[in-house]
């Protein structure tokens, strides 16, 4: 075993952005207990977007710093700590979308979160931190205790998030089941890790990658109990059927916002863990097709019954939540779609694809999440019929809600379509038809869940005629919201050839 | 020289954006806007009129551009716009007769509370058939042409709650889709078969003029058919022409501008455009010189017997139609479009007075008109002077370009300059008929009829002005046209013999018509009562509206509602189906979210044993 490494300060430079948002969440602690109880803790929820965009402005100028490297011949990837936290393209590219994602969801809150529903508004805000914290460990570390401590600190500050509308039986509901289920997962994840420390000697994925071929062939049956106890934690983690019960419950009851963050920001860094795991440990059995084919295929599996279980289900709920939660469900087993693809000489950009809906997916959900916020807001409800009349209260907010539901829905010209085509595309060219067959199936039963807004806002009349008021940055995070869906789907090519640009699996995932 | 050439993009840019601009304003805009329409349109006919000046004067080059508008593999589409002296010629012929109509609509159209809607509608119809005539390719054209009969249809059922409008509004449109089905057709072939895919005129000309033989005679004759049909389509010929006599629903400046300038030209010029196609293929010319006679013959005589002032004047465009087609067909272009020009003034003239006319006495059944001549002496004189070069009577406009068709005719196969001669006679017939009824006699209904306001009468005058000058470009002591437009100096000049024939038989014509209309001379019913079969079926339009129902269209009603049961029965109940079986999964999941955590936690613990079982267990069984 190689010796331990410590920190040093030319590190703390790679560590910026991380750094950023733990020195953010402190400062904000304790400006929350000293500041006067009469001060609105809005200012507060504006410190938290200002550390999210200095943390991502911190990404972005790694990113740079990486291309330039790359392109002076240099080694875009930096390893910290003895490989066990890694600083690379893949691990920067979702760290934006959190943190842009989390500072989008920060301001459609404002404004629009009610004191007497949250009363504990400061740390609604700044408890965001930690949590993205968590979801950027977690996307880039390169060793299995690193990966889950990110998720634990991702996942405890989420149970408090879900249960801040203390006053709320739904919402303590929802933290206690989040709790116990979360528990449940984790458990899952790290017996299934246990196991695979237990037979590779290492905790570090490099180091488990490169033996795992003898792994595979000398402990052929704790390598499935290992894959499939972490593919059955992280199918919790992401909502994929029939792991998912929790999550309609749970997104009902947290408060919107917080249930936007759930969707897009935790969903993704499970994901990005997911990634991490299996394209060191899995991608290397090529010397064992029938266990890594086993393992691909319980993952695809499980695609399938997400995507037919939560088109399904959405077609019947009536409350927004819920029904945005089972559509969510079935978005997971889309984005779970591309990890299951063999990655071919003809087929190598399931990082692409994968990276692609992720961003629609984040962009319509928080846009969809903050249009409800602020609907729910008026109408006093969560339920469909809320939405009724929406066209004539406030037509723009409509017009707005209809990109982002045809952006769900995969319709043209949005990111959602290009999205899922990206990933249809993917599962044709390595012959997953099956999987291609159930993506348009469910695509086309999902129109039905989707156009019932609309029936909604345009057809039926609402009981009140008062105008619908946004808060100003509610507004502002709506709007980009839909000016992203709609560019993802006017100008794919431009994201795509950047995504192509900076990500390559051999430099990203497989170099030391 | 080409300096206004270059800009010759703008002139269809002016039309289409005052109807952009009227139709964003949406009725605020008012009677004002509708001058917006107006002045759009006399932008366009004085940069036309600057361009078609720059060809007359000097020796200016044809002048084209385009842009690459969408590349696909190694097959790339293009846009672009060419200015040659036949275009341009067009350009002319368009803008004036738009403008004109613009102006009228200003009085005619003055009560109507959709005003803006209609020159909106004006504009954008204009505005698609100078992009028609522009189009340096095909496809842009086709664009342009399938806008044209959109604008068609919008203008022809402007009045839509009148039933007879909206029916004739969708005739229009199926029965000339018809037609636009053939050219696509040929359009695609054309693709097909192409050197390089090229779909330009210069391209085709260059294949097709040179006699190449890149394509084969048998295809080139399909293509030359197909692209006719397009033609008589648009162009109202037989058996495509229903749907012209029933556009007359629609008001009647749209009717003029249908008739002299827009929609049915569009016809006469795409077979001039395409040209060296027919010229490639002698069958497709026989076809286009037979169905041209036929068409003239035909519709002339079943003018004779129609009542209504417009449908009499549909007909006679449709009967001069023909002659233009006649012309194409035996070889002449010239002659053609040197018809389809001075056609324009006198048609719209004759089409504006009706208009005058059915704005002064509020009937279109000249059966009930009588005596106008006193009270409307500016528009029966004009009337009269359309009526005139119409039937032929020089030296009126009409009368030099018929000469031109009949003595291309009489050159290429006597038997066509018989039958264009005889249908000659009928025109003068019924235009004498139509202008004894309406303007001499006593009024036979007591309607107060009134002089129109001077906005409708100014563009009368100038049209008389031109249906009576415009002929002399090309006379059969100067060629001056047909060289300009060919290029060509060899033009055959026409000879005395079919003068004078032409003369005599339109003079005739009017003749016996004033004898039976007007003196009374003879018996109006001589015809009638002793052949009253002939009559009915004349009056009945030969039964050909009827015939289409019973052959084309009760079938396809009957087809179409055995596909309906199908699709309701068959499809809906698939659709229905797939519905219930997605429901019932619903239902399931449902029942699976019970609010019990400790049931979800049992149901992944489930799904873990299950999935590894079925994937994982298979291996060790």
């Amino acid at each position: 075993m190689a010796p331990l490494t410590t920190l040093s300060w030319s590190d703390a430079w790679y560590l910026a952005p991380e750094i950023t948002l733990s020195a953010f969440a402190i400062v904000l602690t304790i400006l929350d207990l000293f500041a006067p109880k009469s001060w609105n803790r809005n200012f507060i929820g504006w410190l938290t977007v200002l550390g999210l965009a200095v943390a991502a402005g911190f990404v972005v100028w790694l990113m740079l710093d990486f291309k330039n490297a790359g392109a002076t011949g240099g080694n875009p990837v930096h390893d910290l700590l003895g490989g066990s936290y890694r600083v690379d393209d893949f691990g920067n590219l979702l760290k934006l979308v959190f943190l842009g994602s989390s500072g989008f969801i920060v301001l459609a809150s404002l404004g629009s979160v009610r004191t007497a529903d949250v009363p504990i508004k400061g740390e609604f805000y700044y408890l965001l931190l930690p949590a993205v914290l968590g979801a950027m460990v977690m996307s880039s570390s390169g060793d299995l205790v690193t990966l889950f401590i990110g998720l634990e600190l991702l996942s405890i500050t989420s149970y408090i998030l879900v249960g801040s509308r203390k006053r709320n039986g739904l919402s303590s509901e929802a933290a206690f089941k989040y709790l116990v289920t979360g528990g449940v997962a984790s458990a899952f994840i790290l017996y299934g890790m246990s196991f695979l420390y237990g037979i590779a000697g290492s905790t570090n994925l490099s180091l488990i990658g490169q033996n795992i071929g003898q792994i595979v062939t000398d402990y052929h049956a704790l390598v499935y109990v290992a894959f499939f106890l972490m593919t059955a934690g992280f199918a919790m983690k992401v909502a994929l059927a029939p792991f998912h019960a929790w999550a309609a419950d749970v997104y009902q009851g947290a408060p919107t916002p917080i249930t936007s963050f759930l969707a897009v920001v935790s969903k993704g860094a499970a994901f990005a863990m997911l990634y991490r795991i299996f394209m060191n440990t899995v991608f290397f059995m090529q010397n064992t097709p029938a266990v890594r084919d086993d393992i691909y295929l319980a993952l695809a599996v499980l695609a399938a019954a997400a995507m037919i279980v939560g088109t399904a289900g959405a077609l019947r709920q009536r409350n927004v939540k819920r029904l945005l939660a089972l559509s969510g469900v079935a978005n997971a087993g889309i984005l779970m779609i591309p990890l299951t693809l063999r990655v071919t000489q003809l087929h190598s950009s399931i990082f692409t694809e994968f990276f692609y809906y992720l961003l629609a997916y984040a962009f319509m959900n928080i846009g969809a999440f903050a249009i409800l916020t602020v609907v729910s807001r008026g109408s006093g409800n969560e339920s469909l019929s809320g939405f009724a009349g929406l066209y004539h209260r406030a037509p723009w907010t409509a017009v707005a809600m209809t990109v982002l539901l045809c952006s769900l829905a995969g319709l043209p010209v949005t990111g959602g379509f290009f999205g899922k085509l990206f990933i249809l595309f993917g599962t044709v060219q390595t012959g997953s038809y099956w999987l291609a067959a159930i993506l348009l199936v469910t695509t086309v039963v999902s129109y039905a869940v989707y156009f019932g807004f609309i029936r909604q806002m345009y057809l039926r009349s609402g009981n009140e005629d008062t105008g619908l008021r946004i808060p100003g940055p509610a507004a502002v995070a709506i709007w980009i919201c839909v000016a992203a869906t709609l560019a993802l789907g006017f100008l794919p090519k431009v994201v795509l050839d950047w995504i192509d640009a900076l990500f390559s699996i051999p430099v990203d995932f497989l170099s030391k | 020289m080409t300096v206004f050439a270059e800009y010759a993009w703008l002139v269809p840019v002016f039309p289409v954006a005052a109807f952009a601009v009227l139709i964003a304003m949406g009725r605020g805009a008012g009677r004002p806007g509708a001058w917006i329409g107006t002045l759009a349109t006399l932008l366009s006919l004085i940069l036309s009129l600057c361009i078609a000046g720059e060809r007359i004067s000097g020796k200016a080059e044809d002048y084209s551009a385009h842009y690459h508008w969408l590349q696909v593999g190694n097959i790339s589409l293009s846009a672009g716009y060419e200015v040659t002296n036949l275009t341009s010629l067009m350009l002319v012929i368009v803008t004036l007769v738009s403008f004109l109509v613009n102006l009228y609509s200003q009085g005619y159209m003055r009560d109507d509370d959709r005003m803006p809607t209609f020159f909106a509608y004006m504009g954008l119809f204009t505005g698609s058939m100078l992009g028609l005539v522009l189009a340096d390719n095909l496809l842009t054209m086709y664009i342009f042409w399938e806008l044209v009969g959109v604008c068609s249809f919008l203008l022809v059922g402007f009045w839509f709650h009148k039933p007879e409008a909206k029916a004739a509004a969708k005739k229009a449109f199926i029965v000339t889709r018809i037609g636009d089905l053939g050219l696509l057709i040929a359009i695609l072939l054309l693709f097909w078969y192409m050197p390089n895919h090229a779909l330009d005129f210069s391209t085709l000309h260059n294949v097709f003029a040179t006699q190449s033989g890149v394509i084969a005679t048998g295809i080139t004759t399909w293509i030359a058919l197909l692209i006719f049909l397009g033609a008589v389509g648009k162009s109202g010929q037989f058996p495509l022409h229903v749907w012209l006599p029933d556009a007359m629903e629609g008001p009647t400046p749209i009717s003029a501008l249908i008739h002299a300038a827009t929609m049915v030209a569009a016809g006469v010029f795409l077979v001039a455009r395409t040209f060296d196609i027919f010229q490639a293929s002698p069958a497709a010319m026989h076809t286009v010189a037979i169905i041209g006679a036929f068409t003239a013959i035909f519709a002339a005589t079943i003018g004779l017997a129609q009542n209504d002032i417009k449908r009499i004047l549909a007909y006679s465009t449709i009967s001069q139609l023909g002659y233009m087609m006649l012309a194409l067909g035996v070889g002449s272009m010239p002659a053609a479009m040197f018809h389809l020009f001075t056609h324009a003034f006198f048609k719209a003239l004759l089409f504006l007075g009706a208009g005058s006319i059915i704005h002064g006495v509020h009937t279109q059944d000249i059966r009930e008109m009588g005596g106008l001549g006193r009270k409307m002496k500016t528009t029966a004189w004009t009337f009269g002077i359309g009526a005139l070069a119409l039937s032929g009577i020089p030296p009126f406009a009409g009368f030099w370009s018929k000469d031109a068709i009949l003595t291309a005719a009489l050159d290429k196969q006597p038997i066509l300059f018989v039958v264009g001669a005889v249908a000659a006679f009928f025109t003068a017939l019924y235009m004498a008929r139509l202008f004894f009824l309406v303007f001499t006699g006593n009024p036979r209904n007591d309607s107060h009829a009134h002089e129109s306001p001077a906005v409708m009468t100014i563009p009368l005058v100038v049209l008389a002005v031109l249906a009576v000058v415009a002929g002399f470009v090309q006379t059969p002591f100067n060629g001056w046209f047909a060289e300009w437009l060919t290029g060509d100096k060899a033009v055959e000049h026409g000879s005395g013999l079919v003068m004078v024939v032409s003369a005599a038989i339109g003079l005739l014509g009017v003749y016996l018509g004033w004898l039976i209309y007007a003196k009374g001379a003879i018996r109006r019913d001589v015809v009638s009562s002793r052949m009253p079969g002939l009559v009915k079926l004349l009056e009945n339009k030969y039964y050909i509206d009827e015939l289409y129902h019973l052959l084309f269209v009760k079938p396809l009603y009957a087809l179409g509602k055995v596909l309906n049961a199908f699709d309701d029965y068959v499809v809906d109940g698939v659709v229905r189906l797939a519905g219930q079986s997605a429901t019932g999964l619903g239902r399931l999941n449902a029942r699976l979210q019970s609010g019990q955590v400790q049931a979800y936690t049992l149901t992944a613990l489930i799904g873990l044993v299950i999935l590894a079982l079925a994937i994982a267990g298979r291996r060790f069984w």
